[in-house]
């Protein structure tokens, strides 16, 4: 009898034991609400657009930590889902458009702006309402025009226009450059070291090669590319006439537009913001305003009522006088 | 204290569990793409690796053996290792969401890791005592530790390297690893 309980005894006692055990850290160790979320969020590009499917940036980055797709978002475009995959380290998607299956999908990195055709717009202000970041000047009956530098291209002005004035412009290609082709001199690093004693500000120009060839731009940044002051020595000396210049040129173009999109996405969000809070303030003072007339028709119908009740009473007691002959 | 030295010395360089005894193959492939993975796995597993040997070893000593159901051994060891395992995820969720998001299905996978099994098993075989048994498994974990983060920074100086299309990814990294298994051999004899 003992020889046939004692197995089940010990597995059920472990079970027990390690259930408790977990139970105790599943309290003790409780999760805060998801910091991962504030992460991706600041990786999207805040245009607010809504074309991912949901209400805006912030939300979408909540459902990407709760294990959303990554590429939903149009206007981050392709380096949006390279940030996000590398951060969440999973396969890079192509971009995938919700609900918008007549669109043809933009080549990478190619910025948007609308613009209003200004001799048809009415001024009717409704894109102006619809802008999540401010980006549309303009007042009632009067013209209104985009500001540019601030249109994150989201399309959600163009739905609301009643004389559908505002066209969708695909900016110029991005700015960075491309990698001439290979010289016939050159040959592959023998890592000599040679370049590395004549630098003038003590960089590893071998290092930056191999990271500038492999696309590896953060470790180029940490390896300080971007002291570099591109004198040409390294090149000069190099046995293998590599053009390292020409790597760290390249290099130096893909970090800088990383680097603007990224301070855009900031200055877009920080707009948003504002625009929320200012939203929200003035949402509060209707609601003081409605309150306050409120109070006051209060006010005036009890001084109504008061006024209404004495002639009642005046008349009633007028009324047995008038009556008696 | 020079048997502990001994044990340690035998756990990470001569018996090394990955590149001698071919245990834990899993997240050595799998968690090696970059240094702050392979950082962050060694960390995890170096934890549940002692703490499994040290618990399977009381729950040896002093539940199976008196009972005389010694055979219960390895359900026994993986129930073990299963709560383990969860604890530090749940712990790892607290301290680093992030270590927890990158780790991601192979945090979980440690309880499947048969180089944790492996330890506690083979400290019942070698007779060790409670001292003795961890201390094999963290060095087991230090040798493991070792491996992993040797072999993410060759993978990380593969990616920016030359490769030939054909090797590219998983087919140069066994090659490498092969290699480093060869380079380890030259540990025999050490002890």
């Amino acid at each position: 009898m003992i020889a046939f309980l004692s197995p089940l005894l010990v597995l059920l006692v472990l079970a027990i034991l390690s259930g408790a055990l977990l139970g105790y850290a599943a309290q003790k160790f409780k999760v805060p609400p998801n910091r991962l979320v504030d992460r991706i969020n600041t990786l999207l590009p805040q245009t607010q657009c809504a074309q991912c499917g949901y209400p805006g940036c912030k939300p979408y980055a909540a459902a990407i930590a709760a294990g959303a797709a990554i590429n939903l978002c149009p206007p981050g475009g392709d380096a949006t889902i390279i940030e996000l995959a590398k951060l969440l380290d999973t396969a890079v998607l192509p971009l995938k458009l919700t609900g918008t299956e007549d669109k043809q999908p933009e080549p990478a990195l190619s910025k948007k702006v609308a613009r209003i055709r200004e001799d048809e717009c009415i001024g009717c202000t409704f894109c102006i309402q619809a802008c999540p970041v401010d980006a549309i000047a303009g007042a009632a009956q009067q013209m209104h025009t985009v500001i540019s530098k601030e249109c994150t291209g989201c399309e959600l002005c163009i739905a609301p226009c009643p004389v559908d004035c505002i066209d969708l412009l695909t900016l110029p290609q991005t700015t960075a450059k491309a990698m001439p082709a290979k010289s016939l001199s050159e040959q592959a690093c023998i890592r000599c070291g040679l370049c590395v004693e004549v630098c003038p500000v003590n960089l590893l120009p071998q290092q930056l090669f191999w990271f500038a060839q492999g696309k590896a731009y953060d470790k180029a940044k940490q390896h300080r590319l971007m002291d570099c002051i591109e004198c040409g020595l390294c090149h000069a000396v190099c046995p293998s006439h590599i053009p390292l210049v020409q790597y760290y040129q390249v290099a130096k173009s893909h970090i800088h537009e990383q680097d603007a999109a990224f301070q855009l996405a900031q200055y877009t969000k920080a707009r948003f913001d504002n625009r929320e809070l200012r939203l929200a303030e003035e949402e509060a003072l209707a609601e003081q305003r409605r309150q306050q007339r409120a109070k006051l028709a209060a006010a005036k119908s009890r001084q109504e009522d008061l006024i209404h009740n004495a002639l009642q009473r005046a008349r009633a007691k007028q009324k047995p006088l008038r009556d008696t002959p | 204290m020079s048997e502990i030295i001994i044990l340690l010395i035998s756990a990470i360089l001569v018996n090394n569990f990955v590149l001698v005894q071919f245990l834990g193959l899993c997240p050595f492939m799998g968690s090696s793409n970059k240094i702050e993975t392979a950082i962050g796995m060694s960390a995890a597993t170096t934890f549940v690796l002692t703490l499994a040997s040290m618990v399977s070893y009381l729950v040896y000593q002093y539940l199976l053996l008196p009972l005389n159901v010694s055979w219960l051994r390895t359900i026994a060891f993986i129930v073990v290792i299963a709560a383990l395992v969860n604890f530090t995820e749940i712990l790892m969720l607290k301290t680093s969401p992030l270590l927890h998001k990158v780790l991601g299905i192979f945090l979980p996978l440690i309880t499947t890791n048969c180089a944790v099994l492996g330890v506690a098993l083979l400290n019942i075989n070698a007779g060790n005592n409670f001292i003795e048994s961890t201390f094999y498994g963290f060095g087991a974990a230090l040798g493991f530790s070792l491996v992993l983060v040797l072999f993410a920074a060759l993978r990380e100086k593969m990616l920016l390297a030359d490769i030939p299309a054909p090797f590219k990814g998983s087919a140069i990294a066994m090659i490498t690893a092969g290699l480093m298994s060869l380079a380890f051999m030259g540990f025999t004899g050490l002890v």
